[in-house]
């Protein structure tokens, strides 16, 4: 060997160094989180997840959800349809926006249970199941 | 015990399934701890396949699934016919060479192993501290893993189901298939535990580098290379969250075939068949394992004489995998009437020449993004500094070259928001140039 593996080993140093400084140091580096997406870029998803998280034992497979958002924002309801079908499995879910276009409000009504993520949506779109700091759950009065 | 242990506990069934191809003779110039992680890609790659063509045929996963598949890596065991001399395991540093020694020698091990696991570390408290969560683990990865865990197959309801567009029905299956196995052991598909595939995957990726590079080159340049590639691969990884989602699955199939090529193993036939299986590994992880795969098998025989003198054997032993691999997969798309290949973001060969100039200010924004383009920058410097011997130095240099002009080629043929699919996407299509890198400044010292 010409020379010793001085430079990967400078670079190496240099990198690891950068690793360590992108941590979470200020947010509590030791500290569990609540969600999956805490301390992340994605950090908008953490209420989100924990309202569903709460909400899955409460609501029967195979019922219909619909997940929104209050004040109702299209893209973010977009994201909610997919977080509900990731964290409701067995669950039919029903969007309220696709690709950042709302539907129609009576598209939404045949759903069971509204999950509302944000403020109490007034009038109360059913019997309330579970209101958290996160948000709402709601099943359908028939 | 909780899901997410029993989750992550099931992986070490895949060392299990892959271990009679790796107990081969030609494999013991590798310790046991990179015969382990080998056997666990091996186990991967063929549990996967196993689980698709279970799928195509309309069987329900089981625990069949794992007999078939370690009856599989027991029949490769018997294909291969090696007439390579018996490797030495370890090839030792030169004494006063410049090493200065082996204590030298030993103290430099010392320091890149140390390297390598703070940056293990950094991405595990990255990982645990939810900082590098992929949002793609809950868009598409996670719910098609559970719910084909659930269906015990494929479910073609789910993939077809109103609304579901965006779960990208097409994508090569490998990720879902060990997500979704290791689900149906654990009885629900625990998310935070899928995140620790991130540190995961990246230890068992620098555990064997290490392991297969000093075959080439001694413990030393071959640790060195391994804390460089590690480092550059852990910082890409914190800052553009590739924490569950299939970017670990990808680099460590990929790195680890290329860093096989690179050794002396690769002349014998094992060796070019344990190369196409991690291959097959990277094909079935991303679509943009293709590209990397083809070129790969391009330049090898460019470079390796050796291998030119048998093109067709090495091109089958190489690709061969993948090409069952990804095979069955679209015979399965196109039973289903799923999918008919893979779909494109514009027109090939529709280039836009004139926003070229604005791609690469894109790219070079985003990956400035990521510390400072530091994991790109330090592996170049330290090539450049490097002074170049041999043309092996082209085989990872033309494939981090081809990937890149690859990918410019794809930013200038999408006819979707460009800037946005680059902010998404270019830093993390382009990770694997940072070890790509490392090797190239591997291949360019005088090992002998």
């Amino acid at each position: 060997m010409r020379r010793a593996p001085f430079l990967p080993l400078v670079g190496s140093a240099i990198l690891a160094a950068f690793s360590v400084a992108a941590l979470p140091f200020s947010r509590g580096l030791f500290r569990a989180p609540r969600t999956p997406y805490d301390a992340s870029e994605a950090d908008f998803t953490a209420p989100a997840w924990i309202l569903l998280a709460r909400a899955e034992p409460l609501i029967p497979r195979n019922a219909s959800v619909v997940v929104r958002t209050e004040p109702p924002d299209a893209t973010i309801d977009t994201y909610l349809h997919r977080f509900g079908v990731a964290l409701l499995p067995g669950r039919r879910i029903v969007p309220a926006a696709l690709w950042g276009i709302a539907r129609s409000p009576d598209l939404l009504r045949d759903a069971e249970f509204e999950v509302v993520v944000g403020r109490t949506p007034t009038p109360a779109p059913g019997r309330l199941v579970l209101a958290t700091p996160e948000g709402t759950v709601w099943r359908r009065e028939r | 015990m909780r899901p997410g242990y029993l989750w992550l506990a099931s992986f070490l069934v895949f060392p299990i399934v892959g271990a009679p191809l790796l107990k081969a003779w030609a494999f013991r110039v590798f310790g046991f701890p990179t015969r382990a992680v080998l056997s666990g890609g091996v186990g991967m790659v063929l549990v996967s396949w196993t689980m698709t063509l279970f799928a195509l045929l309309g069987i329900r996963w089981g625990p069949l699934i794992v007999l078939v598949a370690a009856a599989v890596a027991a029949a490769l065991r018997l294909l291969p016919r090696d007439r390579v001399p018996r490797l030495p395991k370890v090839v030792p540093s030169p004494p006063g060479r410049g090493d200065g020694g082996e204590g030298a020698a030993r103290g430099t091990t010392l320091i890149a192993y140390s390297l390598t696991a703070l940056s293990l570390l950094a991405a595990f408290a990255a990982t645990v501290s939810a900082r590098s969560t992929s949002t793609d683990l809950l868009l598409f990865w996670g719910p098609k893993a559970q719910q084909f865990a659930a269906a015990r197959t494929v479910d073609v309801g789910f993939l077809r189901a109103p609304y579901l567009e965006y779960l990208h029905v097409y994508y090569p299956p490998l990720v879902t298939d060990v997500f979704a196995f290791a689900a149906m052991v654990a009885g629900r598909f625990p998310w935070g535990a899928a995140t620790l595939t991130f540190p995961l995957f990246l230890a068992a990726t620098s555990v064997a580098l290490a392991g297969i590079l000093k075959t080439e080159a001694g413990a030393a340049p071959a640790a060195a290379t391994g804390a460089l590639a590690t480092s550059a691969m852990a910082l890409v990884g914190i800052h553009v969250s590739v924490a569950g989602n299939a970017e670990p699955f990808l680099l460590f199939f990929e790195i680890l075939g290329l860093a096989v090529l690179l050794t002396p193993i690769a002349r014998s036939t094992t060796g070019k068949l344990l190369a196409g299986l991690l291959f097959a590994g990277a094909a079935a992880s991303k679509v943009e394992a293709l590209p990397f795969v083809g070129t790969t098998i391009a330049l090898f025989l460019a470079v390796d004489r050796e291998a030119r003198r048998s093109a067709i054997r090495t091109v089958l032993l190489l690709a061969g995998p993948a090409m069952v691999s990804l095979g069955t997969w679209f015979a399965f798309g196109a039973a289903k009437k799923l999918f008919f290949g893979y779909q494109g973001y514009g027109r090939t060969l529709a280039i836009r020449w004139e926003s070229l100039p604005a791609i690469a200010a894109d790219v070079g924004r985003s990956l400035w993004k990521v510390g400072f383009a530091l994991p790109w920058l330090v592996p170049i410097a330290v090539l450049l500094l490097t002074p170049a011997r041999g043309r092996r130095v082209w085989l990872p240099l033309g494939i981090a070259i081809v990937l890149a002009g690859f990918l410019l080629f794809t930013y200038a043929t999408t006819e979707a928001n460009v800037r946005l699919l680059i902010s998404w996407s270019a830093a993390r299509v382009l990770s694997p140039l940072t070890a790509l890198l490392a090797f190239a400044s591997f291949c360019a010292r005088e090992h002998r």
